[in-house]
Parts: structure tokens; sequence; C-alpha cells
């Protein structure tokens, strides 16, 4: 039998359940590396979807929802659930449902699936950890639990993929229901409310197509519901004025009465009851959120995240770094010498390892991130920081945004939207960017050397203690900056930290991987496209000027090298640092230097700070450029070859201790990225907040590097 | 449900490791949060500790492991 063919030539598939259910383990079992990560229209939500073929040919899109207790929300993201199911013909709306949910919390699963009964949508139930289930020796009747709840139920395990043919199986067969529109106002999976029944009666002729309880949660939430039309608004609001619907009481109302329906149920058709003791979770937790020990450990952790960050990434960088840089020696000794040669060696080679070299930081932060995340650890942070956070007008879910803020503040940016105070999550937003993401890692390698020198202090070296100094300063300048708006924004809505505390859990590899997969792919792709234009641009803008003056520039010069009695190689050098000043960019850097310059920047650096706007990481990719073209051999790295640049008139260090000490402060503080801005924009809807934070960043950074520049020069 | 009477003990206010049964919350919207995450009338509580810092505790309610804060605790009446 062939499914009914739907209109849509691929069905829709949604994946729904409450938190930790363990969605996104059967969602990247189900879907792998076909999986794309876009966006919610109108939202800022991420939609993870993937193809999906199921047995007998046909393709159906998966949706993955963002996880959800029930369909009265308070965060972003169970906003989102609500409103694509409760609207038929939304884009997202699905032709079926798979509910998951963790059968060793059933009783508290099944409140979302008893209402998404209520939409008509065809459901399964799919009861996940089935491999914990049988550790723990729990056992149902799935035929009976089925059968009584009226839903296909079976087991499957996203860890070790049991259940999951049956599960495909079984959505051809649900694919091929019809969904039931016309429900009568009494067969709903509770009792309705004489209100809710009358308000029912009194809209649905405005709704074609919608079941009632879809009616009952438009009177609900007609306050934030986004599709709704003024008209339609109008009939609803005289209609709860009518029948006297209270929103909270019927809220409740309707929980209390689903559970009396479900509870029996599950209770009946459980065979086996798991056996209790104090499990490794809780034994583990007395550690790990012990009120004295916990946090200790936490900085622990913190500590190793860094350790590792620089020393696995040593080597994987040395390598890329020495394979460019021979790749380029053989392109420049192998092709004719030409301008397309060396654009391509300078320019695009130059900028494409400038990206490369990033990549093993990226991997290393972003896989002990999320392993932290997949083990459970992650909730225990927001909990243990939740009171100093609130200090600071931050949530204790805030933790996790910082932490990941450490890796990039667009993910960091992105991973708000499960702190539902509104206040709170902007706080957060704002103030995550002054955390030293890994962009600035290599600006902070590059500069550090010239400001502290190489030596030990007992067994740590003082660069290393002046590269953590940097770490906190941002972490400072963050919270700093978050109590400041604490006192300033204004809110009256309820802030929650209620977090559900999952159990620990070995890390599902195959999760940690495809998020590690997913981010060096996005940084490759799309910040490294950004870099490697900006690198080829810089390269033209460098070696051509205004008709003539280039030309001119090297014959002035020759002369006054001749005149001086210069030797071959400083002859050189004068040349291409004359060449440089008359060409685009010197006369760009030109322009702005007179407003760094009380900062101790040159016109060269101006260069780096404009381009580095696109990224900061562009920074180093911009010095290569810049100084590449000052000397012919590759052998040296960009920061011996930064130490060597010399003021061409009075002859002093560029990179002096208080430039560099100034420079770094301004990388620490100032807001240098497009790509967050853009982000910042999107998440609060306007361009208020994004210009609020530009202006605030780089002002303080602007006054940090100056007061650093004056007291050191 | 969210009834008026004033017997029990608010669960901000019981000893780390004691347990008692909800009996009811003091606040619906409150309420409505701790229903759906599966704390009802009857659920057993454990309070399993302080949070470090101050402010929130950690409970056990059946199976569950939640972080909650004071607020939150207040809201939530033990018989």
């Amino acid at each position: 039998m062939k499914p009914a063919l739907s209109p849509d030539p691929e069905p829709k598939i949604a994946l729904i359940g409450n938190p930790n259910c363990g969605k996104t383990s059967i969602f990247n079992q189900l879907t792998g590396l076909q999986q794309k990560v876009g966006n919610f229209p109108g939202v800022t939500v991420d939609k993870k979807t993937g193809t999906l073929e199921l047995p007998g040919g046909t393709r159906a899109m998966l949706i993955d929802l963002p996880g959800a207790y029930s369909f009265y929300p308070t965060s972003k993201d169970e906003k989102l659930v609500v409103q694509s199911l409760v609207q038929p013909g939304n884009e997202n709306y699905p032709d079926a449902i798979v509910y998951i949910a963790d059968v060793t919390k059933l009783e508290k699963h099944l409140l979302l699936f008893s209402q998404l009964k209520d939409l008509g949508i065809p459901v399964l139930l799919a009861l996940n950890m089935a491999d914990v289930a049988e550790q723990e020796g729990l056992e149902y009747d799935l035929e009976k639990l089925g059968r009584k709840l009226g839903a296909p139920t079976l087991l499957v395990s996203g860890r070790t993929g049991e259940g999951l043919g049956q599960l495909k199986q079984m959505m051809v067969d649900l694919l091929a229901q019809i969904p039931t529109v016309n429900v009568p106002l009494d067969s709903t999976q509770y009792r309705l409310a004489p209100e809710e029944a009358k308000l029912i009666t009194q809209i649905q002729g405005e709704f074609p197509g919608y079941t009632p309880y879809q009616l009952v949660l438009l009177a609900h939430h007609i306050k934030w519901l986004p599709f709704l039309t003024p008209a339609q608004k109008i009939v609803i609001e005289q209609a709860i004025n009518n029948t006297g619907f209270q929103d909270l009481q019927l809220q409740v109302y309707e929980t209390m009465q689903r559970y009396d329906q479900f509870t029996p149920i599950v209770q009946q058709a459980r065979d086996r009851d798991s056996a209790q003791s104090a499990s490794f979770t809780e034994r583990l937790d007395d550690l790990l959120t012990n009120r004295f020990l916990g946090p200790v450990v936490f900085f622990g952790l913190m500590l190793m995240i860094f350790h590792a960050l620089f020393t696995w990434a040593e080597l994987p960088m040395n390598f890329i770094e020495d394979t460019f840089g021979g790749l380029n020696t053989f392109l420049q000794t192998n092709l004719p010498k030409h301008w397309l040669t060396d654009l391509l060696t300078e320019g695009i080679v130059t900028g494409l390892s400038g990206v490369v070299v990033f990549v093993p930081q990226i991997a290393i932060l972003f896989f002990l991130i999320s392993l932290l995340e997949e083990v459970g650890y992650m909730a225990r942070a927001a909990f243990m920081f939740d009171r100093i956070m609130q200090f600071f007008g931050l949530n204790g879910r805030s933790v996790v945004a910082l932490i990941s803020g450490g890796a990039c503040a667009i993910p960091a940016i992105m991973s708000t939207r499960t702190i539902s105070n509104w206040k709170e999550r902007l706080i957060t937003i704002l103030v995550t960017p002054f955390i030293s993401c890994s962009a600035r890692i290599p600006v902070y390698t590059v500069l550090i050397g010239f400001v502290v020198p190489p030596t030990k202090v007992g067994y740590v070296s003082l660069q290393a203690l002046a590269f953590m100094g940097l770490y906190l300063l941002g972490i400072a300048a963050a919270l700093l900056a978050a109590l400041v708006f604490k006192l300033i924004l204004r809110t009256n809505e309820t802030s929650y930290l209620m977090l559900e505390l999952p159990e620990y859990r070995l890390p599902v590899m195959r999760n940690v991987w495809l998020t590690v997969w997913e981010k060096v792919k996005t940084f490759t792709f799309e910040a490294g496209r950004i870099i490697l234009i900006i690198s080829m641009v810089l390269w033209l803008m460098s070696s051509f000027g205004p008709p003539g003056a280039i030309k001119q520039a090297e014959e002035m010069a020759r002369h006054s090298a001749q005149l001086k009695n210069l030797d071959e190689t400083a002859t050189q050098d004068l040349i291409d640092a004359q060449v440089m000043e008359a060409s685009f960019a010197g006369q760009l850097g030109k322009f702005i230097e007179p407003a760094i310059r009380p900062l101790g920047f040159d016109w060269k650096i101006g260069i780096a700070l404009i381009t580095s706007f696109a990224a900061r990481e562009v920074f180093v990719a911009t010095m290569a450029t810049i100084y590449s073209i000052g000397h012919q051999d590759d052998e040296y790295s960009i920061r011996e070859k930064m130490a060597k640049q010399r003021d061409p008139i009075t002859k002093e260090l560029i990179y002096s201790p208080a430039t560099s000490l100034s420079l770094l402060l301004f990388y620490v503080f100032a807001m240098q990225c497009m790509s967050t801005i853009a982000v910042v924009k999107r998440e609060t809807k306007s361009w208020k907040w994004p210009l609020i934070q530009f202006a605030f960043m780089t002002g303080l950074a602007y006054l940090s590097s100056w007061l650093a520049y004056m007291w050191l020069s | 449900m969210v009834a008026t009477t004033n017997t029990g003990k608010q669960l901000a206010k019981m000893k780390i490791g004691s347990k008692g049964h909800v009996s009811h919350f003091t606040d619906n919207c409150m309420a409505c949060k701790l229903l759906s995450m599966g704390i009802l009338p009857g659920t057993l509580i454990e309070v399993v500790r302080a949070a470090p810092f101050g402010g929130g505790c950690y409970i056990k309610a059946d199976n569950l492991l939640i972080a909650l804060r004071k607020s939150e605790a207040c809201s939530i009446v033990i018989r």
C-alpha cells in the first residue's frame, strides 16, 4: 500500500517532545549529515530539518521542533512550537507528529502528548531511552498503552539506534492516516470546562478547519499569536468576555484534567517498575553541585578547557601554517613572476591559511562545550550560578551563553532563547560579546609577546598569565556592563529558573561530532568566505594605487636610498614601505590615522582595524598581507615579521609595549564583528540594541586603549 | 490546585533532606509552570540541597531533579 498522495510533494513530519527527552539524538540518528539548520521565518529560532527516506521510497521532511513542556509557553522556543501547531495551514504545520517521551519519566512527559492528540494531526508515541529502561528493569505493555492512549506506540533508543527501523515503518502508516478536522466537542482528551465549550461554539464560525482545542489555545494566546487578524482578535475577545474565560485558572484546570486522564493509564500499563535506588546522578551531584566544591570543580573544568585549547591545538596549527608556507614557496618558485602569481600567493593562499589555521581551536572548543552539554553538566552550572547571575541582572541560564561566548558570540547569543525573561535575555545578549571569543585568540597570541617577555614564574609562563588576564578582563567588563544595564532597564515580567537537571549520561558521540562538524563548517564557509574576500581585496588595495602614484613612490624611494647610500636589502625595504604608503590601502589608513594616533596606532594598524570589523581574526590575515609585501621570504611567521617593523623615519619599533597593550585592550573590548551585530539585530528585532552595543563596547575600547597608551609611553 | 487554606509549609522553609507531598500552590502563574513540568498536588518532593551562594535549592520530585529559585520554592506548599 502506498501512502495517500498528499498535496505537498514532501510530507512534513514534526519531532516533538519535552526538553531532555533525547529528541536531538533521534533526529541525528534519522538524518545524520543530511540535516540543515535554517531559521523559522519571522522568528529566529533555529529550524533543524532533514530529509528522510522511508520504506517504500517515500521521502519526508523531518522538522526538529524545540523542546517544550506544554502548550503554555514561557520561552521563545516554546512559543514557536505553539505557533507552528495551532494554525492549520501554517508553513510548519506538520502532516504527522512523532512524539518522543523519556520512558523512564513517562508520567511527566505525556502532558504535551495529550495536548497534541487534540489537534487532530496523526501522532505516534516513541518511548525513548529503551536502553536505560532495560538496564533499570522498567517494562511497559506497549500494546495496552498504545490502545488506551490512542496512538501507535513503540520503544526506541537514540543512543543505540534500537527501534528506528520500526519507527520509519510506522511513519509510513502514520502519513497514510487522514487528519481529523471535525472533532466533536466531547471527544477531547479532557472534559472541556463550560466556559471553554461556550467559547468554542462562539468563535468556531470564524475559524473553519480548526479543532476545538486549537480554538481554546487561540483564546489563551491571543496576546502574542502573530497570525491573528484584528477582526479575528475582536471576535475572540468578545467571546472571552461573554463566557468569563479565565486564562490562568483554565490552564491549571486543563492540565490537572489531563494528568487525571493519563496517569492511571500509564500505571496500569506498567508491567514492572524500575528498581529505585539513590542514582548515580544524585551521588555525582553530591560533589558537582556541592555548595563549596561545586564551584571549585566548575572553575577547574574551565581551566582545563582553556589549557586543552592551547596545548592540543598547537601541533595541528603549526602543521597547517607549515603546509601553507610550503605551498606558497612552491608556487612562487614554479610560477612565472606576474602580479597574478602574487595575488595567488600573497592574497589567496595567505588568506586561506588565515582561515584554516583556526579550525583546530574552534573544533576543540565546540567539542568540549558540547560534551559538557551532552553529559548534562551545563544545567548544573546554571543552577549553581543563578544567584550570582541574578545579582548582575542575568539568569542562571546566562552562564551557558557566557561560556559559549568563549567559543563564539553568535551561537552564544542564539542560546539565550531559553531565557524567558526579556530583560535578562537582552542583558545577556548585550554583554556576551565582551567574553573573549576564539577569534580574539590569534590576535592575543600575536601581540602578547610584544608586551610580556617569555619568562616563567615557577611553572607558569608570564605570557599564559597575561592571556588569562585578558580573558578575566573580558569577563569583568561583561559583568559590570550587565550591572549597569540592570539598573537602567525596566521590566515587570516574571523571571524563572525552574530548570530540570537531566540525569548524567555518557555522551552520545554522534551528537558531539555533528555539532563540531556543523560549527567548523559554518566557520570555514561563512566566516572563511569573508576573510578570503577581504584578504584578496586588501592585497589588491595595497598593491595598486592612484595612477602613477606607485611608480612615483618607487622612484622617490630609490632616489633617497642612493642619497643615503643604503645597501640592497634596506633599499628594497624602503621601496616597499613607500609603495605601501602610496597605495589605496595606505591612503585609507592614512585617512583614519588622526583618529587612532592617540591610541598609538599607525595607519597600517588602522587598515587592520577596518578589516577586523568583518571578523576579528582578519587582523592576522591583514598583517600577513601587509607585511608579506615588506619581506619576500615566507619562512618567517607573521609575529617575527611584525617584531622587525620599525618606523621608517624615527626607526623606533612599531610594536612597542605601549602600542601593543593598547591594541590588545582595543581587541578585548571593541565590537568588531559584523556577524554578531547582524545576529543581535535579528534576536532583538531592532537596530537600536546592536547600535547601543556597538557604541558602548567600542567607546570603552577607545577609552581604555588611550589610557593604557598614555600610561606606558 | 490553588487553594486558600493556610495549613502546610512552604517548600522554601523545609530542611535539607526532608520530604513531603505537595498540597497546593500559592501562585497561579508558578503553578502553571510547575504543573507542566510534572509537579502536581500529591507529588512527593525531597529537598536535596541548597544552591552554592545561597538562594535556590535542588529538589527531587518523584524521579525528576529540578533546580528552583527561592521565590519558586516559596510558591509550593507541602502538607
